[in-house]
Formats: structure tokens, sequence, C-alpha cells
């Protein structure tokens, strides 16, 4: 489902690189999770992948598609929310997802429910007539959340999806994201809270310097390093 | 006081973006040439002004010695600076002090509010001294050179110079923190944007119809007559406002009287100053944390509103149109830069033939002569093209997209749609614009009907090339890094480039039209001639666009 093959990327003129080489494949039906420390090269992984950013090397395709030759269709499989949610502050909750519907092509009756059942979901119902300006932190979030699955893609990308969320948001996501998977779908999230990443990802990946330092299931990472927990590996790894 | 100095040293280095620049040049190293020509349009520009300004300072030094008070020039100067920056310093004030983002992470910090205040004073003084220093300046070379002026007047007038912009400003801080304390206008800062662009709408029209009242000609004579005839007036005022007469005696009076006079001068800024900041430790926080506590009401929707706002479905260039027309329609900063700059210029140009009737009447009568109607019909076109150029809708389109430009990158439609939203919505506002312009000229100058479709119709065409090349300038360097608003419009060098590439534009245009019109060329071969050449110009552009728009949306990092 997601395919990214020798992808790299460097900053200020080939000084700092950024990603370096990587190669990973996500099947359907996989949440895969993306670990590494501060700086290693997740969100730059990340922003490529939905065509935030333009690699200096390598091919990323999504649901079969290349996104740097047909980045629009690629997009339309793509439901992605970012790290910092920056919206459109003077647009209403509902304004802006009935945007992202209309861009996204999604007919009338089934955003409907859509709309309706995410918002209910997220507790927003009774924000989405404000503006945006006036939302919190989380609820830009969950706003921001809504408007990216609302035309059901069959890849979710989300940078640190659960921060700013309340407990039971986050927990919805979670059941969410596995029930999204359960239907032959792709989650692709990156996260700093290791407990999640073990108790929810099928597969794990560990980033560090943008390279790819470790990946596989949790009993193939336990079994390469010996340790226990996903925070032993994980500090073992990245520890140079 | 070593906090205070940091809390400067770092708050001068944000402000004016010393490290963003310093990193700019020597670790980026990217459109260096873009300050160089910042700086030279600026000497030209501000050279320009800067000798106009001088040679009515002259002006007024010359005729105030022949009543013998040439000391006039320097009562009108102070006068003059102090009041435009107590004017323009309650509004600058009241950005700085009550809606500056930086707040969120000064009040936590173990400072006292006088500290901070202190600081924002100094950033804002620092600001003031473009406005003065120019203002002052020349005045104070002027007096000094045409008076043989000693060392004492040199000194003494350099402090008095540096502290003039001090005294305006503690007083309209003052009142800034009096008035945020007891009434809370936080919740409307759009509102504040609508009356300060409106003050500075008012000024400009004030200047212009001053400008436009002067005799032409005899300039000297008349300002001599003016200064004859309102030396009560400047003193009057002076009266009032009596520093700017302290500053005139401290320099014009010699030995211990102008002594005296500047330590007036020098004294009271000090102490209104202490009086400032303990009113800041007083109520400076109290006003700013009152507004924040207050939160919009939440409109609550039922689900069935839910299901009724949802339904609605559109095609992607028609939502993306939408977005673009509710977000600039609903940011008062763009309404008041992008569209009323375009409506007001036409009305500063008329109004002062309005305000002097026998003038007008020569105008509409020869526009209303079939003789001299064709002319009255091109000069009301380079009208409407002249407000056209100083459209910065479209050339900050992208730029005020800001940090959610990573919305437009991810959604799946087209760069082509998107750049073809954003140019129907310029265009339709421009649309809207000429047809306000037109209809006085249509009323004053009794311009027939059709041949007033045919201009707008033209005008229009043009208008849409404008747009185009505003949106090219504005992909090619699009300035998505700001933190309000005004940044992406005001700060933003694209309108300048934009607008002098329209000038080109519209010189084409004119000097075609003035040489059919000499020519004697028949009426529709002209408009003829001029829609081919506007559409020559269009196609190209056009399909340059495209191709542009497909490169940059998927060149452009976030």
């Amino acid at each position: 489902m997601i395919k990214i093959t020798n992808l790299s990327k460097s900053y200020n003129k080939g000084l700092v690189k950024a990603v370096d080489d990587l190669t990973l494949h996500v099947k359907p039906g996989e949440i895969f999770g993306f670990l590494g420390p501060n700086g290693a090269g997740k969100t730059t992984t990340i922003k490529m992948m939905v065509g935030l950013l333009t690699p200096d090397q390598g091919s990323i395709s999504i649901a079969g598609i290349d996104i740097l030759k047909n980045p629009v269709e690629a997009k339309q499989n793509i439901g992605y929310v970012p790290d910092n949610p920056d919206v459109y502050e003077r647009l209403t909750g509902m304004e802006y997802l009935n945007f992202m519907a209309d861009v996204y092509k999604v007919p009338a009756k089934e955003r409907k429910e859509r709309i309706s059942n995410l918002l209910d979901m997220f507790n927003l119902t009774h924000a989405v007539g404000d503006l945006i300006k006036s939302y919190s932190h989380g609820m830009k979030q969950k706003i921001v959340l809504t408007g990216a699955l609302l035309h059901n893609p069959a890849v979710w990308i989300l940078d640190e999806p659960m921060v700013g969320l309340d407990p039971k948001s986050s927990h919805l996501l979670k059941e969410f994201m596995r029930k999204h998977c359960d239907q032959g779908n792709t989650v692709f999230f990156s996260t700093h809270v290791l407990e999640v990443a073990e108790r929810l990802c099928d597969r794990i990946g560990i980033i560090n310097n943008g390279k790819l330092i470790a990946m596989g299931t949790m009993d193939e990472l336990r079994h390469r390093d010996q340790a226990h927990s996903l925070e032993n590996i994980f500090l073992e790894l990245t520890e140079i | 006081m070593k906090t205070f100095m940091s809390l400067l040293k770092i708050t001068l280095n944000v402000h004016f973006g010393i490290s963003a620049l310093k990193y700019r040049f020597t670790k980026e190293k990217k459109r260096l040439w873009e300050p160089i020509l910042i700086i030279l349009s600026i000497i030209i520009g501000g050279g320009a002004i800067l000798t106009l300004y001088s040679l009515l300072l002259l002006g007024v030094f010359m005729g105030g010695q022949t009543i013998g008070h040439p000391e006039i020039v320097l009562t009108f100067a102070f006068m003059a600076t102090q009041l435009l920056v107590l004017i323009f310093g309650i509004f600058y004030i009241m950005s700085a002090f009550y809606f500056s983002n930086d707040l969120n992470i000064l009040i936590p910090l173990p400072l006292k509010p006088a500290e901070v205040l202190g600081v924002k004073f100094i950033i804002i003084l620092i600001s003031e001294y473009l406005v003065a220093l120019p203002m002052l300046l020349p005045a104070f070379i002027i007096y000094g050179i045409g008076t043989w002026a000693d060392i004492f007047y040199w000194l003494k007038g350099l402090i008095l110079v540096l502290m003039s912009p001090v005294f305006p400003l503690v007083i309209a801080a003052i009142f800034a923190i009096l008035l945020m304390r007891f009434v809370n206008i936080r919740k409307s800062k759009d509102l504040m944007v609508v009356v300060g662009s409106l003050l500075g709408l008012f000024a400009g029209l004030g200047i212009n119809i001053l400008t436009q009242s002067l005799p032409q000609g005899n300039e000297e004579e008349f300002i001599k007559n003016l200064i004859m005839s309102n030396t009560g007036l400047i003193e009057a005022i002076g009266n009032r406002f009596p520093p700017s007469i302290w500053a005139t005696l401290a320099l014009s009076s010699s030995g211990w009287q102008g002594l005296g006079y500047f330590l007036l001068f020098v004294g009271f800024s000090i102490v209104l100053l202490a009086i400032l900041l303990w009113l800041g430790n007083a109520f400076f926080y109290k006003g700013y944390l009152s507004g924040e506590e207050i939160r919009g009401k939440a409109k609550a929707l039922s689900a069935e509103d839910v299901e009724k706002g949802a339904s609605k479905a559109s095609s992607p260039v028609i939502a993306l149109f939408k977005r673009e027309w509710k977000l600039f329609m609903r940011t008062p900063i763009y309404v008041m830069n992008g569209l009323a700059g375009m409506i007001m210029v036409p009305f500063f140009i008329i109004l002062p033939f309005a305000t002097k009737s026998e003038d007008m009447e020569v105008v509409t009568s020869l526009a209303k002569d079939p003789k001299y109607a064709l002319i009255a019909l091109f000069v009301s076109l380079g009208l409407m093209l002249f407000a056209s150029s100083m459209n910065l809708i479209s050339c900050t389109s992208i730029s005020r997209e800001g940090r959610t430009f990573w919305i437009s990158k991810i959604i799946p439609a087209s760069p082509r749609d998107q750049i073809l939203a954003k140019l129907l919505h310029s265009s339709c506002l421009s649309l809207v614009a000429l047809i306000i312009i037109a209809l006085p000229l249509y009323f004053l100058l009794g311009i027939l009907l059709y041949r007033l479709i045919i201009i707008v119709f033209i005008g229009f065409l043009v208008n849409v090339l404008i747009n185009i090349v505003g949106l090219i300038v504005d992909l090619l360097r699009p300035k998505l890094e700001w933190n309000d608003p005004q940044e992406a419009i005001k700060q933003n060098l694209n309108a300048f480039l934009a607008m002098i590439i329209s000038l080109i534009i519209m010189l084409i245009i004119g000097g075609v039209s003035i040489l059919l019109l000499i020519k004697g060329v028949s009426e529709f071969f002209i408009y003829g001639i001029l829609t081919l050449i506007v559409i020559v110009l269009l196609v190209p552009s056009y399909y340059g666009l495209l191709a542009l728009a497909n490169k940059k949306y998927n060149s452009l990092e976030i």
C-alpha cells in the first residue's frame, strides 16, 4: 500500500541529510508506527509522502500510484494530519469540512453521514458552527483529523496524531485506526509514545539521523535486541 | 537592569529579524538582491519626498524670516512630528502592547510588567524614529545653517530630536493602558484595523486636498501668506501642545533661557515616562489578562443543522474559489488594503475637482463636448487602469495562505484548478472595483453608456492580465512565513514588484491609445487594437501561469 524506495532528502544545500536512502513497504491492513528521536527525519519523510516536500532522490508510491508522477491521483488516496494544526482560522468548522469534502469530491449523501459520524465521535458537533479561530489546540487537531478522513482514504498518514487529544478522543482514534486497517486499509503514523506504538502497531520502523535502523513486528524487534520493552529497544538503538 | 537589557536585546533581535537576516545571508544565501532592491527603492522614493518636504521647510523658514520669526520652522516641524507620532503611536502601542503574540511567553516569566512595557516602548520608539528623524532633521539643519547657530544649538538639538517622539508616545501609551483597563476592545482587533486604515485614508485625503489647494507657480508667495495669516494659529496649537514651543525656545533662545527650556522639555519627558512605567506596573497585565478571559460564546449547532450544512456539494474550483473569497472578505486588513485602496484612488483624484466647482464645470463641459468626448473616455480608462494597478489581491494570493499552504499542497486539486480559482477570485473583485469606479465617471462626465461598457470590458481584460502577472510574481516568490496577516499583504515586496509590472502594461496601453488618438484613428478601430494587444499579451501569460503553477505547486516546500 505504501512503497518508499531509496528516499533521500537533504537541507542547506546538501549539508544536513534529513533522510538518507530510506526504503520501506507497508502492506494493506497494517498499522505502521514510525519512531525516532527529535530531528531524526520522521516529519521530513511524512512530508515527502504527502507531497509537501520534494525528495532529492527515490520514489514513493501510495496505493500503487507514484506521488511524484501523479500527485493528484495519489493524494486522493491519502488522509493526512500534520503535527501542527494550522488551519483556516477564519472559516467555521463546517465550512472547512465542506471545503475538504468538495476538493476530495465526496458525494453529498456520503459526506452528510460521514461528517455527522466523525463530529459525533470527536464531540465537535456543538462547535462546528464557530470560527476555527475560537477552537482550542485539541479541537483544531480534531477538525483537521475529521477533514482528513472525510473521503475515507485507503491510506492514513498521521504525524503525531495523539498529541493534544483528550484521553477519550485519543482512545477512539486508536480504535478507529484498528477498524480502518481491519478493512484492508493502511495507517502510517509517527509517535513518541512508545506504549501506544507497542500496543497498536503491527509493525514498527525506527529512524535515526535519517536512516532506518530497525524495522519489524514487536516480536522481531525483541528477538533481535534481546530486550523486552520497546523503550529499551529504542534507547539502545538510538544511543549513538 | 540585567534582565531588562537581555529582554531588550532579544526583543530587538526578534522585532527587526536580525538573526533571521544573518541566517539568510550566511547560511541560506538566497535572494540576496532583495534587500538591495528594497533599500534602493526606499532611497529613491524617500529621497524624492524628503527633497520636496525640505523645500517646503525652506519656504517656511524664509517666510518666517521676513516676519522676524525664523524659528517658526522649528515649531512647525516639532509640532507636525509630535502630532503624527501621537496619532499613529496609539495604534502601534495598542498592537504591540495588547495584540502581539509574544506576551503569552513574556507574562509567565519573572519580569516586572514595567520591564516588559519599557522594552516594548523602546521598540516602538525606535520604529518611530523612521518617521520622526526625516521630519525633524531637515528643519533642524535648515534653521541651524540659516541662523549660523553655535555648537550648543547642535548639541541641544540632537538630544531634542531624539527625545521628541517620547512625549507623544507616552501620552498615547497612557491613553492605551487606561482604555484597555476599563474598556475591553481586545475582542475587536478587526475593528481596530478598520479604524486605523480609515484614519490613514483620511490622512492621505487631507494631504491630497492640501497639496491640490496650493496655487501653482508661486508656492513661495503662498507659503509666506500662509505663515503670515497662520502665525496665530501655530501659536494657538503650540499653546495647547506646549512641548513643541519649549523645543523651539530651547533651540532659538541663547544662554540660560535656552538651557532652561531644554531642561524643561527633557525633564517633562522623563517624568512622563516614569508615570507610564508606574501605570504599567499597576495596570498593564490586568488590562491584557481581562481581555484574555473573555471568549466568544459558542453557537451550538444541532445534529439537523450539521446535516443541513453538509448537504451541499460543489466542484473543486468552486470550492477553492469560495475558500478564497471567504478568507479574504473575513480578514479586514486584506479588504482594507486589497480592495479599499483600489476603490479609493479615483475618489482621491476626483475629490479635489469636486471641491472646486469651477474646475469641475470646465472638465464636465469639455467631456460632454463631442470633440473631446473620446479624450475624456480614454482618460477615464486610464483612471480605471491606474486604480487597478493598486490591486494587491492577486500578487499576495499565495502569500496570504501562509502556514495553511500545506492544505493546498495535500489536497487532490490540480495546480491548474487552484490557480484558476485564485484568478477567478481576483478578477471578480477587479470587476466589482471597475464598476464602482465607472459609475461616478458615468454621472460626472456623461460618458455614453455603450462607450462605458466597452471601456469597462477593455479595463477588465487588462485587469485579468494584471492579475495573471500578480499571480506569477507571487508564485515565483511567495511569502509564506508570517505571524500576522498584515505581513502577508503590507510587508510583501511582491505587491511592489507586481505594481511596477502593472504600470509598464498601463504605459503600453496608454501609449498606444494616445498615439492612435493623435493619428485620428476611428473610435472602434482603437477599441479593436487595444483589445487585440491585451489578448496577445493575455494568452501567453495565461499559459505561462498554468505551466508555472504546475511546477511551483509541486516544488514549493513548507
